[in-house]
């Protein structure tokens, strides 16, 4: 009886484990490509002129997961940013998972 | 001229009341509107997918919130949340959100 409660709880983990979301980006991967973020994202007080004034948000250290979802809204237009929809429109979903695995282990805590 | 003066520096206070937001309002309203999401804190979302909001600029979080009850960015749960705010809310939250210490930096 014991051993069918271990295998039940065994086959609930791993089923638990398969409902994850898929697996994290790579975040080395990503280091080829990232400047075309740190151009406007990691100068501290960056002004975005167009089409409303307000500063860039800062990326590092947000989590992965909102990056992502970020990113694949302005790519489908339920964001809009002139300069964000043309740069995510680019890019593959696995760069996207990598951009994000990247910055989101550069937060000020997560070093 | 010290009337004058005092009389300036009053009209001067009473401008930056009525421009600065009310930080404690906005963490009151986050209370009860943000935290279950968001974390109390602005830093410890519930569900990887929600962003972490403490120390993110006050104006890039007050731009999001207008985009939201305005219907420009696409968000049910944001979209019904941010439809019934007044001005002045949005600015509380977007003020005490961008006010709390968090993880959020520039690091390349």
């Amino acid at each position: 009886m014991k051993r069918i409660l271990l295998l039940l709880a065994a086959a609930v983990a791993s089923a638990a484990q398969a409902q994850q979301p898929p697996a994290a980006g790579d975040a080395k991967a990503a280091e080829p490509y990232v400047s075309m973020c740190a151009g406007c994202h990691s100068i501290p007080g960056y002004q975005s002129s167009f089409p409303y004034v307000h500063r860039v948000p800062k990326i590092a250290g947000q989590s992965a997961g909102y990056i992502e979802a970020a990113l694949r809204a302005y790519a489908k237009g339920e964001r809009n940013h002139p300069t964000m929809t043309g740069l995510a429109k680019t890019l593959s979903d696995k760069q996207i998972a990598d951009i994000a695995a990247y910055y989101a282990e550069r937060g000020a805590t997560a070093r | 001229m010290k009337k004058l003066i005092a009389v300036a520096a009053l009209a001067a206070l009473t401008v930056q009341g009525a421009l600065a937001a009310d930080i404690a309002a906005g963490a009151k309203l986050a209370d009860a509107q943000c935290a279950a999401c968001h974390g109390k804190d602005g830093k410890t979302p519930t569900d990887p997918t929600y962003p972490k909001i403490a120390g993110q600029y006050s104006d890039y979080l007050l731009k999001a919130l207008n985009d939201y009850h305005k219907g420009l960015r696409k968000n049910p749960v944001m979209a019904a949340i941010a439809k019934p705010l007044s001005k002045s809310d949005m600015e509380n939250l977007a003020a005490y959100f961008g006010s709390l210490p968090g993880p959020l930096t520039h690091r390349k």
